[in-house]
């Protein structure tokens, strides 16, 4: 068997080897880490699936219906046997099908060849029928849909040449850097005009010398290449560590320490306890006795709660090395992927297939945890591992400011051309033979001959170019990413203030691209769960049987009790009520067992149970309901369970396969009894689904379903009959979500075995199809949940989170509108934007809901068209309605502030293109806008709709998985983190901890990034527009022949070292007014707003005195410099008069500086006088030495010849005060007569002492309010996490649409996985049993 | 139950392992961090723009009167004679002024008479001034060799002189380029009552170009020996260091219009006094219609005639108290409160449309 076997892989390889080429041109179209072509990949995959009639649970059937697709007219008898063999029995089936396959290989390694050779041939169709080749399952591993894996043979793995496992992040290597390294550089469009300014000025026609510009770019790139090569450099440390981190590999029987690096695909591995798993490995045995081992995804997603992890059965054995030895399996999965949660595959394992599942996966980047050690089989290596697939830069945002600036270097382009055109023009027209000492006789170049006027003129054009090339500014992009990754790093990620003591975050800037489109933002637009309220769910009410339970009265009921003017007494909690973290229940009627003697305590009593046993909620610790934590995916669960807990049903134990709770106070008062319930199947929650079920046997063989969901999905499937408490439920429900609580339906049905065991043959189907898998199970799902009958409904409460209502009352005085944008229904929306003041009774709102009589009749009807056509229709006019009511308002003197409240199924339609305008409208009239019940993907698409309609200056906010496609359509994305997981911070821009900072983070950073940028570029676009200017004045004196004013040393040191630092000084430390203030006074926000010190005119006032300075600069010193200077009667000449100008240039351009600084702290000083000062040492140095190359005497000796002068010290004097009086006349007129915003609270508060606001921030923390206490000792128990909240509208199906459209990677259903991990898992039967 | 044993364990462990707090991440505080270095805030209020263009009034009149003292100080005399010095029939046509300043043969003497208008101290500076002659033009500033100028072993290097480089046969020529061979090559000789005044060419270049630029073992070489004479030649056996005109041509002059220093006349000169000076008017400026004026001239601590300075700072001065006068007038007149609450935007406009 063994020879045969080797035989027959033998002759496979040779074919294979022939093939290699096709299959890894194949990989090159899968693997580019395009969504494009992944989508493409995938389609294709489901196109496969389609053709395939036999697609079903044994994947190895569809392997074996392709293939008898493919070669039916090669072998048609071995097929029919096979065919007949699959109706016997799938087992001798299999066996057939391998001898088939066997057969197969023999003919056709031969075969292959031909038609390898011949795609070969025949190019792009040769290739497409060689890749259908490929599709011939067990001969051909490489097929496009899947691998196949021979574990523990390397040599048979060999041949299809997976990639290793080694892993570089590092974006260059020794020999790619320069090359790759400049390229990048050179992308940037200012980097290619220097470099194209420094090749011409190598030409003769150049004036000036190439060091020129040749310094400055190299400085600049200079620094840019160090950053690169730095990162790099980590990166490649980083590499290295990983790479060489030991692992335990099975060779020979025994394990054998190597490298990560040298590890491969097929290769069985040893991972020990708190150890990271080296590539994705399929789980096979564990030294835990029932096969599991817990897992930690932090690196993955940032959830710190552990996750379970199942092996099959059926290799648990696999475990020491003389055991592992014997493992030959054949694992049938997948191509690399990026999607983290899910996986598909089967493993064969001596001629038996048992399909894999995401719970078998144990990720590259996991750890173990709780487990002495794993042996897992290797499936993806090295890049191909699903997070390496998954790390996916971000497409990089850039700021409105920034784009900005774009157009204003194209603007100084269309003055650079200006220039020269006119020197041009005047070069051509000056040049003539009657100046016959500039030698242009014959035989002079054409740039000079006079005969040639045109050419002059156009050769001249070039000289002028290069000579007025400062007139672009080399360093400013550098200068400002320096600036903004100094603000981000330093004062926004260090800022105390925006520290939550509470949660240890402090705030964190992932990105530095948009400090300043902080101080911009006109729309924000937040999530509701996690980030205007705490996410941390307490047990609050609820309804038993038609009965309301629970005495509190939420935060929001008051307020809306405030509104409406009675007072609520404050209803003290009696002494008794029992307060722990997720409950905050208080009715004697339920506790201590009081439920007994209630109405209906059987109710009450699945009610209990339902909650103890229907969630996937891990406990860990000690097993006294005083000590257990729950681990669960979400908060909403984890409140349930401890409810539970506090009824007298602790659920204690979770096995695989058995939940325990112990009961109490069900004989009678204090007897307490373990019950142990056998968990057959779980219905997995999802947002399509909207509800979760257990089915469970009682330890006496009632077989029950429980099943808890959001109130619409359990209502469509309840039994008939019973109305007046489905009426009383439903009530409740209504007054619970009004005082902003999250509802839960409840239901149970009791099953007969004989219906069950049916039913489960056809889930245990659905569970081991390889192809749809969710979908189907889906279906089978609903075939079990219905004729539910209703137990009741729990209410769980959401409390804002600090400081919110205040934080959004700023806001709005800052000119900012807030939108909330939620998943929960209408009334809790409106509530919680009640609270938060967001919408108020002075306001004047409108409604667009579908919960209206008239289109519940329609859709009662249920004719989706017909549903579709009304609802448009209805929605237009309402839309139609609500504008011409809000223009009104809007001429009428006294307007009410307006408010829209609209959820997600009216969005849809409104959304429609023929409609969007007018909602539009509708909305930017509106002050707070309110959409509920929306999906994700209409939550980007609002965002996109003011963002892409309105052009207005976004921000999105939120913290779930649910707001990713939002966070990433907005201009600027913050990220809470929070409680929930990190899904949303990863893919924001800015992460704060509380809603709260939002404040700080736009009051104080943003608004100060924007001035201190606005500052920054419109300066520089002085300085080199001055300096520059000078250079152009001086032209006309030259008869345009383009001769340099200054020295070429001077023009490259200008930008890089006379007036480099202080404006970064500027970028760092300019204040208008101090933090405090700025949040004092949030209508100094409206100026970014408004972009009111970057519009064209503030740049036109800058061009205007930088004109009026450089005509000033040049005419002063030349006009003083014409006769002798001193009582020696000598003459200074061309050097002397430039080097004074120059000297003005920078004494007045950097006192320019000085003057637009609201603040000047010693560093301004320091880098000021420093600047100066390294002008005047340079040139002393400069001209004191004298070097062996040419064209530097000019300088020499200039300076102490010009020293010698009065000259020098009364142009030193006057020049840069004439020059700067324009200016300082402006300012004056400016502030007195026409005074920004901050310059008032300036004065307001001019006399106010320099307090150091934020040094109390260091005292913080001892004291604390009893509130806040509390909380803080929530916050230390460990976290609670989840990727989704609660039972709300969330649908990842349009999440993965948008994220089509819009080309970017879909997010992941990351709460899946806490359930799949607690998931039962079915062994397989086979379908005689 | 086996299983539950171990899933006992399993969850057991689970709570030993959950992560240790970390350290915390709180952000150290530091002034820089927080932005709160101690800084001044300047606030231009009109109380600091009126005595700010006070103070530059204060300061500035002054210097301006004292400057253009200086200037008035000085006694310059002036005189073009560029057209006169052609002999009368010639001057019509551009052409023929041309052909008699490039006729090698022809007689350029020419005598001019100076009257001295007020009592010149000594030193006296002669200076020539030449108009539109474009010095710091791109072609001529460069054509040059500093190299080769400073020297000796050198003379080879004569890159950058083009086209006056070297000689049709190919040997270079020392000092070489356009700015050497268009040398100023005008005399003028002095005489006062009969009596020659004596120029001193001495000391009329700066020392340090003197001493660093131009070697002293550096001596001229085929210079003007071409076909085109572009103007002065100079004596091969004085070394370039000491040929003080050449050194005072070559430090180019910024703008087209310059004056350079000639030699200086070391006795004083009396009011109505009569100069004679006889000057041969070698130098071609008729072919780019160059003006030529002889300037004699005195210097105080200010140097030459200047009015420049004394009438910018005098101005700007009185402009400064102008302003100072016109802001504090505007104060009065529309007067504001610092810090006026009502001023602020949103104040202004309450509906914030």
């Amino acid at each position: 068997m063994r020879s045969e076997s080797q035989d027959w892989r033998e002759r496979r390889r040779s074919a294979a080897d022939s093939m290699r080429k096709e299959t890894h041109q194949g990989n090159g179209v899968m693997v580019p880490r395009t969504t494009k072509t992944l989508v493409g990949g995938r389609e294709g995959g489901r196109e496969g699936s389609g053709k395939n009639p036999f697609a079903g649970p044994y994947g190895l059937l569809s392997t074996v219906a392709i293939l008898y697709e493919e070669i039916n007219e090669i072998c048609t008898g071995h097929i029919q046997t096979a065919a007949a063999a699959e109706r016997e029995n799938p087992q001798v089936a299999e066996r057939g099908i391998l001898n088939l396959s066997r057969f197969l290989s023999s003919k056709m390694s031969g075969w292959d060849r031909v038609r390898s050779a011949r795609s070969r041939l025949g190019g792009r169709t040769g290739r497409q029928s060689s890749s259908r080749t490929v599709h011939l399952g067990h001969v051909q591993p490489q097929n496009p849909a899947h691998r196949t894996i021979y574990c523990n043979d390397r040599d048979a793995n060999l041949i299809t040449g997976f990639k290793g496992n080694s892993v570089s992040t590092t974006k260059f290597n020794v020999l790619t850097f320069l090359p790759k390294g400049l390229f990048e550089q050179f992308r940037r469009v200012a980097n290619l005009y220097f470099l194209f300014i420094s090749i011409l000025s190598t030409t003769p026609i150049s004036p000036v010398h190439p060091i020129t510009n040749v310094v400055p770019l190299s400085l600049v790139l200079f620094v840019s290449l160090v950053k690169e090569a730095f990162e790099d450099w980590k990166r490649l440390l980083n590499d290295r560590v990983i790479n060489g981190t030991p692992i335990d590999v099975l060779h020979d029987q025994k394990w054998e320490n190597i490298p990560w690096k040298k590890l491969q695909v097929g290769d069985i591995v040893r991972v020990k306890q708190d150890g990271f798993f080296p590539a994705d490995l399929v789980f096979l045995a564990s030294t835990n006795p029932d096969g599991v081992c817990y897992i930690e995804t932090a690196n993955l997603d940032g959830e710190t709660n552990l996750k379970i992890r199942k092996a099959l059965e059926r290799t648990w054995d696999y475990l020491l090395p003389d055991k592992a030895a014997e493992f030959k399996g054949e694992i049938q999965c997948e191509q690399p992927n990026n999607s983290l949660y899910t996986f598909t595959g089967n493993l064969i394992i001596q001629k038996q297939t048992l399909p894999l599942s995401p719970n078998q996966i144990l990720l590259r980047g996991c750890s173990l945890r709780n487990t002495e050690y794993i042996v897992g089989a290797v499936v993806f290596t090295g890049h191909e591992t699903k997070v390496m697939m998954n790390a996916m830069s971000v497409p990089s945002k850039r700021s409105t400011l920034e784009r900005k600036l774009d157009k204003l270097i194209l603007a100084l382009f269309g003055v650079l051309f200006l220039m020269c055109f006119i020197g041009a023009i005047g070069s051509g027209v000056f040049i003539n033979r009657k100046y016959y000492y500039l030698g242009l006789g014959e035989g002079v170049e054409s740039q000079f001959n006079p005969n040639n006027r045109i050419v002059v003129a156009i050769l001249t054009m070039f000289t002028l170019i290069t000579l007025y090339s400062t007139i672009i500014p080399i360093s400013l992009y550098v200068s400002i990413e320096m600036i903004k990754f100094i603000q981000s790093t330093q004062f926004i990620n260090k800022d105390l203030h925006m520290y939550h003591i509470e949660s240890d975050t402090p705030a964190l800037a992932r990105t530095s691209n948009l400090n300043e489109e902080l101080g911009q933002v006109e729309y924000i637009f937040s999530d509701k769960t996690g980030t205007l309220t705490r996410n941390l769910m307490e047990f609050f009410k609820c309804s038993i049987a038609g009965e309301v339970y629970g005495t509190g009265i939420t935060e929001i009921e008051r307020g809306s009790a405030q509104r409406n003017g009675p007072k609520i007494d404050q209803v003290k909690g009696s002494a008794a009520a029992v307060h722990e973290k997720g409950f905050n229940f208080d009715d004697a009627r339920l506790m201590h067992g009081a439920w007994r003697n209630e109405r209906d305590p059987e109710t009450c009593k699945e009610f209990f149970r339902c909650l103890a046993i229907c969630h996937t909620v891990l406990p860990e610790g000690d097993e006294s309901p005083e000590k257990i934590t729950y681990q669960a995916a979400s908060p909403d669960e984890a409140a349930l369970v401890t409810a539970a807990k506090k009824f007298g049903f602790f659920f204690y134990r979770r096995t695989p396969t058995v939940i325990m709770v112990r009961e109490s106070h069900i004989e009678k008062m204090g007897k307490i009894q373990d019950v142990s319930y056998e968990i057959l199947n779980v219905l997995e929650f999802n947002s399509t689904r909207k509800r979760q079920s257990v089915v469970c046997r009682y330890p006496n063989g009632r077989i029950v379903l429980y099943c808890k969901g959001a109130d619409t999905v359990i209502y469509e499937r309840l039994m008939e009959g019973n109305h007046n408490m489905k009426k009383a439920t439903r009530e409740h429900l209504g007054q619970f979500g009004s005082s902003g609580l999250r509802t839960l339906c409840l239901a149970y049905r009791d099953l007969s075995s004989e219906f069950y065991g049916s039913w489960n043959e056809k889930f245990i189907q659905a569970k081991s199809s390889l192809r749809d898998r969710e979908k189907k199970l889906d279906v089978v799902a609903e075939l079990i949940e219905k004729d539910l009958i209703l137990i009741g409904c729990t209410a769980i409460e959401d409390k804002l989170q600090d400081g919110v209502p205040s934080c959004i009352e700023t806001l709005s005085r800052a000119g900012i509108k807030i939108w909330v944008l939620t998943g929960d229904k209408l009334e809790t929306a409106i509530n919680i934007a009640y609270a938060c003041s967001l919408i108020n009774n002075d306001m004047k709102q409108f409604i667009i809901s579908s919960e209206t009589d008239e289109i519940r009749e329609v859709e009662s009807r249920g004719d989706p068209v017909e549903i579709a056509r009304i609802m448009r229709d209805l929605v237009k006019q309402e839309l139609k309605r609500c504008l011409e009511e809000a223009q009104c308002y809007l001429h009428s003197l006294s307007a009410p502030k307006l408010a829209l409240v609209i959820d997600g199924k009216c969005l849809m339609y409104a959304l429609d293109p023929s409609l969007r305008v007018t909602l539009l409208n509708l909305c930017l009239n509106c002050s707070s806008v309110v959409c509920c019940r929306v999906s994700p993907l209409q939550k980007a698409q609002v965002t996109s709709l003011v963002k892409k309609g309105a052009r207005k200056i976004t921000l999105s906010i939120g913290d779930g998985a649910n707001d990713v496609s939002m966070i990433q359509a907005a201009h600027v994305g913050v990220g809470i983190s929070g409680l929930e997981g990190m899904q949303a911070v990863m893919a924001s821009d800015f992460a704060i901890a509380q809603f709260r900072f939002l404040t700080d983070l736009l009051l104080v950073h943003g608004r100060w990034s924007y001035l201190r940028i606005c500052k920054v570029v419109t300066y520089f676009f002085y300085k080199n527009l001055t300096f520059t200017l000078t250079q152009f004045w001086f032209t006309f004196q030259t008869g345009f022949s383009g001769q340099r004013f200054y020295d070429d040393w001077y023009q490259s040191l200008y930008n890089v070292i006379f007036t480099a630092l202080p404006v970064i000084i500027l970028g760092l430390f300019d204040k208008d007014v101090s933090a405090s203030l700025s949040k004092k006074y949030p209508g100094l926000y409206k100026e970014g707003i408004r972009n009111s010190f970057f519009k064209w005119k503030v740049v036109a006032v800058w061009a205007f005195f930088s004109f009026y300075q450089s005509l000033v600069l040049y005419n002063f010193t030349v006009a003083a410099s014409s006769n002798s200077l001193n009582s020696s009667g000598k003459m200074i000449g061309l050097w002397d008069v430039s080097t004074m100008a120059f000297t003005c240039v920078v004494v007045t351009v950097n006192l320019r500086l000085l003057m637009a600084c609201n603040s000047i702290t010693r560093w301004h000083h320091i880098s000021i006088s420093g600047s100066i000062l390294a002008w005047f040492i340079f040139i002393f140095i400069y001209s004191g030495v004298m070097t062996p190359y040419d064209r530097q005497e000019n300088i020499f000796f200039v300076i102490f010849v010009l020293m010698s002068t009065f000259y020098f010290y009364l142009c030193l004097l006057l020049v840069p005060i004439v020059a700067l009086l324009g200016d300082f006349v402006y300012l004056g007129i400016q502030r007195w007569f026409f005074p920004y915003d901050y310059q008032i609270v300036q004065e307001i508060h001019r006399n106010d002492p320099e307090v150091s606001s934020r040094a109390e921030l260091t005292e913080i923390g001892s004291q604390l309010t009893p509130d806040e206490e509390r909380s803080y000792a929530i916050s230390q128990l460990p976290r609670e996490t989840s990727k989704h909240t609660g039972f709300a509208f969330d649908s990842p199906g349009y999440e993965s649409f948008f994220a089509l459209q819009a080309g970017v990677l879909t997010p992941q259903k990351a709460w899946d996985v806490a359930r799949r991990a607690s998931m039962r898992t079915q062994q397989p039967r086979t379908p005689q049993n | 139950m086996s299983t539950t044993a171990a899933s006992t364990s399993g969850a057991a462990g689970s709570a030993d392992s959950s992560p240790p707090r970390r350290n915390s991440k709180r952000p150290k505080y530091s002034k820089f961090t927080q932005q709160e270095l101690p800084a001044c805030k300047p606030i231009l209020t009109p109380k600091w723009v009126i005595s700010a263009f006070t103070l530059i009034s204060v300061i500035f009149i002054p210097i301006g009167v004292a400057s253009l003292l200086a200037s008035r100080d000085v006694v310059e005399i002036v005189d073009r004679y560029e057209t006169d010095c052609i002999p009368e029939s010639l001057r019509g046509e551009k052409a023929t002024k041309l052909a008699h300043i490039q006729d090698p043969l022809s007689n350029k003497t020419c005598q001019r008479n100076l009257t001295v208008p007020k009592h010149m101290k000594q030193p006296i500076f002669v200076y020539y001034q030449l108009d539109n002659f474009y010095q710091n033009h791109r072609r001529y500033v460069k054509s040059r060799n500093d190299e080769q100028l400073r020297k000796g072993r050198e003379a080879n290097t004569t890159s950058g002189c083009d086209p006056e480089d070297t000689t049709s046969d190919g040997s270079p020529i020392v000092p070489c380029g356009l700015i050497a061979w268009s040398l100023f090559n005008d005399t003028y000789n002095f005489t006062r009552n009969e009596q020659s005044l004596n120029v001193n060419k001495k000391d009329i270049s700066w020392k340090s170009d003197r001493d660093r630029k131009f070697g002293d073992n550096v001596f001229p070489k085929n210079f003007q020996n071409g076909t085109l004479i572009g103007g002065g030649s100079l004596n091969p056996n004085i070394s370039l260091s000491k040929q003080e005109d050449l050194i005072v041509w070559m430090r180019t002059a910024a703008l087209p219009t310059f004056r350079k220093l000639y030699g200086k006349i070391e006795v004083d000169l009396e009011a109505n006094d009569v100069i004679t000076v006889v000057l041969q008017n070698n130098y071609n400026t008729y072919s780019f219609g160059g003006k030529k004026k002889l300037v004699l001239s005195t210097t105080s601590w200010l140097g030459g005639k200047n009015d420049f300075l004394g009438i910018a700072y005098l101005t700007v001065g009185s402009l400064c108290l102008f302003l100072a006068m016109a802001f504090f007038i505007v104060y009065l007149v529309k007067p504001r409160r610092l810090g006026d609450p009502s001023y602020l935007s949103w104040n202004r406009n309450p509906s914030g449309h």
